[in-house]
């Protein structure tokens, strides 16, 4: 059961990472869909630098700077030539997924390092969540940066009267965002499970994007979120141990993607967003043009 | 900064010209600004007053033309630049983020804002502020749960928090109930004797200008045509001076027998978009040949209503009669089939669509017409030549009927709009703030349009904020605050004043009719 915890919160630790960086992104306006694509382009990036220098502090940073590049990308697709969100997010996505494929390839199989220590089983960077998760609370409402970020996303030209500078304000919350999805790719691929694979995340990062539609853009219950997709994963992965001879374990293998479409749904009905809709930045998805 | 006495000269602009293609915006404006004055300018929608307005804000850059702050030479870059010096504004389209508090909106983009929010010595300055000018307002709601008068509120204080020491106003009155609109020609007057210099911009409700300002200026068509101190001006002579001609402040209302019921409404209720209520109880009926108006500020449930008597929004309770026919759940096409016509409140958003031409515009009331379109085909020469006999008769400016209906101005938009919907001789006519955002020409047309459909017997709801024109048109008048009926009052004799109190919801004990 330990064990099962352990793994649980070693996986929550990426959902929470990465949708950390969406709900900024999200809270400044801009959705990107391409969580996956992001976090691919971290995870390899971060792979490919750790293994060829030995040396992880560098792997992270690649990640890490591969995944604001993407981010930056995105942003300039998406603010400065006010492309639609959802599509240019989907073309992260594939974009990461082929292209992470074919530098990964060369580089398949072990890391071949040794294991970050970890403190009791349970990785360091599970803590770096936990802090990341008030930094980002913190800076989000009790911060005139915060209040400038979510004022660019509920209404930019409110924003821009103000004197805020609404195209630097979401630049840099696109940018962060996707630093963030980079580091989570990167903790994937060099602590959670240092082997590089075809398609290594089989899509946590669009749960991890699930998550922060089902957070309600709140830092506090997207870590709560990412804790409990963490534990399905962990049932879905097995099944044996908890509810033996019930499904076919690639059944279960579906378990955590169901319910996250499931919330997804009850989160879009009418019934919900007349109670809890108001959470939503109202300038999500929408582009910024000035008259 | 040097003391800024009574009376100096706080902005002064000279030359000031913007050119957009096919029309000069604004034509030298000259004009200055005195601390502690409350200096008008007037003009009709197009006369150049948005265009001014963004120049000074900085919103907008002017071809030619010096804007001096203070005495000293500016070029505005952004509204930063012009907050900066001391400039603030009040937007009309209230600029506030309904999902913040009050205080989050007044410390948004604030200079001494900290890296880290100090909500509580914010709270205790702005309470100051509050205290100076009598404000009371809860600074940690939420602005959407604000009223139009607070929402003001909120934006007059952010300025002032700012440091404004020149105030712009865009149309401070238009969504205010008359007390709501009392008390902040007082608190302006207050914040004159304290160096402030008060610019409205100001369109119509001319008494309201008389009253408060001491200096008028008129625009027209880009420039000035006049500038007046107050003293000298009347109602009468600054219309004149707005649009160039004698304008009918006194619609003749036509002498219409009133007939039987044609809209019969009982107790029905409705649910906002939040799953709140948006009015409740409603019961009224409108006859032939009648006006009823509804008169309320909006967002005290017009809305709602019009769109469930249009067939756009569900009832959730209560019955809707059409010449004595169950008519609650029938779709809206079916409305309009049986002589429902309705004219929204949004014209470019519900009321048209931009894109499409006049004649596809005008198909939207015709497509379900059989002497229009036959097995699905649309016979283009009829409804063309349809449009082009509507445009003539309704006057509307446009070179021809292939025009995409986002090139018209507001008022020939609404001339067209009428047009497709009365072209289909409707028995009830549900008119959602018709002349809104019309000059005042326009407004004179569509005014005497619906009195001419009241001629022809059909029954008519008007919705609309403009007290004036509820009192000059409605046979009947409905206040409505917060989704309900304040009062049914008899429109040739209820008391103006009645209407407004009712319609800001003072419900008085014995309403004298």
């Amino acid at each position: 059961m330990w064990e099962f915890w352990i793994r649980s919160l070693n996986a929550s630790t990426i959902f929470a990472i990465a949708g950390l960086g969406e709900v900024v992104g999200q809270r400044a306006g801009v959705m990107n869909v391409g969580v996956e694509g992001a976090m691919l382009f971290g995870a390899t990036i971060g792979f490919i630098v750790a293994k060829t220098t030995g040396s992880y502090l560098l792997g992270f940073l690649a990640g890490i700077a591969i995944g604001a590049l993407i981010g930056l990308l995105h942003a300039f697709f998406t603010i400065t030539l006010h492309g639609d969100q959802v599509v240019n997010g989907m073309g992260i996505w594939i974009l990461g997924f082929g292209l992470t494929t074919y530098i990964g390839s060369p580089y398949a199989g072990p890391l071949g390092m040794g294991r970050i220590p970890t403190i009791g089983g349970l990785s360091p960077f599970f803590f770096v969540a936990l802090v990341l998760t008030f930094v980002i609370w913190f800076v989000l409402f009790k911060t005139h940066w915060g209040l400038k970020i979510r004022s660019v996303g509920e209404n930019p030209t409110v924003a821009e009267v103000s004197g805020i500078n609404v195209v630097r304000t979401r630049y840099w919350s696109v940018i962060f965002s996707g630093a963030m999805m980079g580091l989570a790719g990167a903790v994937y691929a060099l602590d959670y499970n240092p082997v590089w694979s075809y398609n290594l995340l089989m899509g946590w990062g669009f749960i991890a994007l699930a998550l922060v539609f089902f957070s309600m853009w709140n830092p506090y219950i997207l870590l709560s979120g990412a804790v409990l997709f963490g534990a399905l994963w962990q049932v879905s992965l097995n099944p044996e141990s908890f509810l033996p001879n019930i499904f076919s374990r690639y059944i279960w293998r579906t378990f955590p993607f169901v319910i996250t479409i499931i919330i997804l749904v009850i989160m879009s009905t009418h019934w919900f967003s007349s109670r809890w809709g108001a959470a939503k930045p109202e300038a999500l998805g929408l582009p910024y043009e000035k008259d | 900064m040097t003391e800024i006495k009574q009376g100096d000269i706080v902005l002064q602009a000279r030359g000031i010209t913007k050119r957009y293609p096919g029309l000069v915006a604004n034509d030298h404006i000259d004009f200055e600004i005195r601390a502690g004055e409350i200096h008008a300018i007037l003009g009709e929608n197009g006369a150049g007053k948005t265009t001014l307005m963004s120049i000074l804000f900085g919103l907008t850059h002017p071809d030619e033309g010096e804007i001096y702050v203070f005495g000293k030479k500016v070029n505005f870059r952004s509204p930063l630049d012009a907050i900066d010096l001391g400039i603030g504004m009040v937007h009309q389209a209230r600029k506030l983020i309904s999902a913040h508090t009050v205080l989050e909106n007044i410390l948004l983009g604030h200079p001494h804002a900290g890296a880290i929010l100090d909500m509580k010595k914010t709270a205790e300055e702005v309470k100051q502020l509050c205290d100076a000018y009598g404000y009371k307002i809860d600074l940690n709601a939420k602005v959407w749960h604000l009223s139009e008068g607070e929402k003001q509120m909120v934006e007059i204080l952010k300025a002032l928090y700012r440091g404004a020491k020149i105030l712009i106003m865009d149309e401070p009155t238009s969504a205010l109930a008359p007390p709501e609109t009392e008390k902040l020609l007082e608190t302006i007057q207050l914040m004159t004797k304290n160096e402030l210099a008060i610019v409205p911009f100001i369109t119509h409700k001319l008494p309201i200008v008389l009253s408060v300002s001491q200096r008028v200026t008129v625009l027209r068509r880009g420039k000035i045509v006049a500038r007046l101190n107050t003293a000298e001006a009347t109602e009468q002579s600054l219309a004149m001076e707005m649009i160039g001609r004698e304008v009918l402040f006194n619609l003749k209302r036509p002498d219409v027998k009133i007939g039987k019921p044609i809209l019969q409404v009982e107790n029905v209720s409705i649910y906002d978009d939040k799953d709140y209520w948006a009015a409740r109880n409603i019961s009224f009926e409108v006859r032939e040949g009648e006006i009823f108006g509804i008169a309320g500020v909006s967002g005290n449930g017009q809305q709602p209503l019009a769109e469930a008597l249009a067939g756009l929004r569900k009832a959730s309770a209560g019955r809707v009669l059409f010449q004595n026919e169950d008519i609650t759940r029938l779709s809206s096409l079916k409305r309009w089939k049986k002589g429902i016509g309705y004219i929204p409140s949004e014209q470019r958003a519900v009321g048209s669509i931009g894109d499409f031409s006049l004649v596809e515009n005008l198909l939207m009331s015709y497509y379900y017409d059989d002497l229009f379109v036959k097995w699905g085909l649309i016979d283009t020469k009829k409804i063309r030549q349809l449009a082009q006999e509507l445009i003539k008769e309704y006057n509307v400016a446009t070179p021809n009927p292939d025009v995409r209906a986002r090139n018209l101005s507001g008022g020939n938009l609404q001339k067209m709009i009428l047009a497709r919907v009365f072209s289909r001789k409707p028995r009830l006519i549900i008119a959602n703030l018709p002349t809104q955002g019309l000059d005042v020409g326009a407004m004179e047309f569509v005014q005497n349009k619906l009195l001419e459909e009241k001629k022809a017997g059909a029954g008519i709801l008007l919705i609309s904020e403009d007290l004036d024109e509820i009192m000059a048109l409605s046979d009947r008048i409905a206040p409505m605050y917060e989704g309900e009926f304040m009062d049914i009052l008899p429109g040739g004799s209820a008391q103006r004043e009645t209407v407004g109190a009712l319609m800001a919801g003072h419900k008085q004990k014995a309403v004298e009719v």
